[in-house]
């Protein structure tokens, strides 16, 4: 912009600004430090931090800032032209099966639990799940927009998808994931989790599992397809270094294995579709779809009347952004059908989009005209504001750009279900990869 | 309780069970393994913009991204009262705190001379 500005950030963001300002081709960019956080501090906190010492460098914030605006610029700082990147050689130094073990974990290349040692015999066995050559690019990923986006090959995700434990027959759905270039440790201070959902074929030629369990740790393919998604997304999507480029607070359990199954296609009821099918995708294609969200809760109950039931486990996700998705035994799916006549999944989808409400909490705070309308007492909203504490404004916060999906998945043992405040992101073609 | 000689013979076993696990670690074959790290693109380097001889008469737009209402405009009200020769705006992007606002950008260029950013929460 050509605009001399000096940035203000909080102390806790130290290492992941250093590092976006490098990738930005500005290393030498003039950083002032606050103590962390600010938000929804008063005024007169603020004022004080304003007034204290960078708590990085130790000097005067407000000399800092000013300095950062008026020191004239060094011959670092108005560099042009490119600069090097380490090399990534194809192959590291020999050693013995221990240490390489031990620099793995050293540098942040597994998730922390062992891997196996991708050696090149173990990746040339690797390779021959796919007709693709290893050279080939597969895309690129990056763990936000803000993170520079790097490229790999076949052969890098054949390396990771040995590390994460998978068979040969499994690398078509890992490329598949990979070439989303959706990453599965979005940089961000929430802690999000993913998704990945299998449809097609090749559920049954690689045995994924829809069925008993298939959310445990019981399928191979579900275990390590999954796991191997987090590794290229710290890898090859250069993601997961703690507070540059990871930074939910919490974290998520969920990584391990992102939610990684497929759907029990053979046990849909009749009317429902696929899916991949639902997503444009013919029934006789393998796909595999990735989804968003953060959390998945547990619910349902030994009735054929499911709807209400669903509506009221999901009002939680029912604000902000309005995002579900539901993980349906199949006993569920079929009462649904059977009983309450949603002859197919858009049906379910759109009542309960239409049926559900909004916490009044969230409502009201994100809805201030009308909270003035209430208090002025223009109705229906004076009525609402009247509603006792916890309850449901009955406005859907919920857009068709992101409808509620379904898919069926489960043992039916049970006739309960799991909904989630995940959202579908993209599907990809696994015959592709082949 | 342990005699002496016990200890001895303790010693000696686990001197040997020490040398047998060094050699065992020594005998370990090496290996070739590949690298599973992706290549990150080369970086462009951005000259960063001529800084300001003075404060005195010029306009600095201090700028909150979204996180947060209260601290920015400290920032604004404490420069102000220590460089009251400057003219201190304060500005709230548009959007939450990963939308562009080209607006405020351009209004920043045309009559802004400098801009101090709140980044991070």
């Amino acid at each position: 912009m050509g605009v001399p500005t000096a940035p203000v950030v909080t102390q806790r963001f130290l290492e992941l600004v250093k590092t976006i300002s490098y990738k930005k081709g500005m290393p030498k960019q003039r950083f002032t430090f606050v103590p962390h956080p600010v938000a929804g501090r008063p005024p007169e906190v603020c004022n004080q931090f304003v007034r204290s010492k960078d708590p990085v460098t130790g000097k005067a914030i407000v000399e800092e800032l000013v300095a950062a605006l008026t020191a004239p610029l060094t011959a670092e700082e108005k560099k042009t032209g490119f600069m090097l990147r380490p090399p990534q050689p194809r192959l590291l130094e020999p050693d013995t099966p221990t240490n390489r073990a031990r620099l793995f974990e050293k540098n942040g290349w597994t998730d922390g639990i062992p891997v196996i040692l991708p050696t090149e015999a173990r990746v040339a066995e690797m390779l021959k799940g796919t007709s693709h050559e290893p050279n080939e690019i597969v895309g690129t990923m990056r763990p936000s927009p803000p993170h520079e986006a790097w490229e790999f090959t076949v052969e890098m995700v054949a390396a990771n998808a040995v590390m994460a434990g998978a068979k040969p027959e499994y690398l078509p759905v890992i490329l598949a994931l990979a070439s989303t270039g959706v990453t599965s440790l979005f940089s961000s201070t929430t802690s999000f989790a993913r998704m990945a959902v299998a449809n097609g074929p090749i559920i049954e030629q690689i045995n994924m599992s829809g069925g008993l369990g298939a959310l445990g740790p019981f399928s191979p393919a579900n275990a390590t397809i999954g796991r191997a998604w987090t590794l290229v997304s710290k890898n090859l999507g250069g993601g997961g270094t703690l507070g540059e480029t990871y930074l939910g607070s919490q974290g998520s359990n969920l990584n391990y294995n992102n939610l990684c199954f497929a759907e029990k296609e053979d046990r849909l009821p009749s009317g429902w579709k696929p899916f991949h099918v639902q997503k444009g995708y013919k029934p006789g294609e393998s796909v595999i779809s990735t989804f968003t969200g953060w959390s998945i809760i547990h619910s349902g109950g030994f009735t054929t009347q499911h709807k209400e039931i669903i509506k009221r486990s999901m009002m939680p996700f029912a604000s902000g952004r309005a995002q579900v998705t539901l993980l349906l035994d199949p006993i569920v799916a079929h009462d649904l059908k059977d009983y309450q006549e949603f002859g197919t999944k858009e049906q379910l989808s759109e009542w309960l989009m239409k049926n559900a409400g909004t916490p009044a909490l969230q409502y009201w705070g994100s809805h201030r005209e009308e909270l003035q309308k209430a208090k002025a007492g223009v109705e229906p909203y004076a009525s609402w504001l009247k509603y006792p504490e916890g309850s449901y404004v009955p406005v859907s916060s919920f857009k068709p750009e992101t409808p509620i999906e379904i898919i069926v998945v489960g043992g039916e043992t049970n006739p309960f279900f799991l909904v989630g405040d995940f959202r579908h992101v993209s599907s990809a073609s696994v015959d592709k990869w082949r | 309780m342990k005699t002496p000689a016990c200890r001895a013979w303790a010693g000696v076993f686990l001197a040997f069970t020490l040398l047998a696990g060094f050699g065992a670690a020594a005998e370990e074959d090496m290996i070739s393994i590949l690298n599973p790290r992706g290549t990150p693109p080369p970086i462009r380097l951005v000259p960063m913009a001529p800084r300001l001889d003075t404060l005195d008469g010029k306009t600095i737009y201090v700028v909150n991204i979204g996180f947060g209402d209260t601290f920015l405009p400290e920032v604004r009200n404490v420069l102000a009262e220590k460089y009251p020769k400057a003219d201190w705006v304060f500005k709230r992007k548009a959007g939450s705190y990963f939308d562009d606002d080209p607006k405020l950008w351009a209004e920043i260029k045309e009559k802004g001379n400098a801009m101090i950013m709140g980044v991070g929460h």
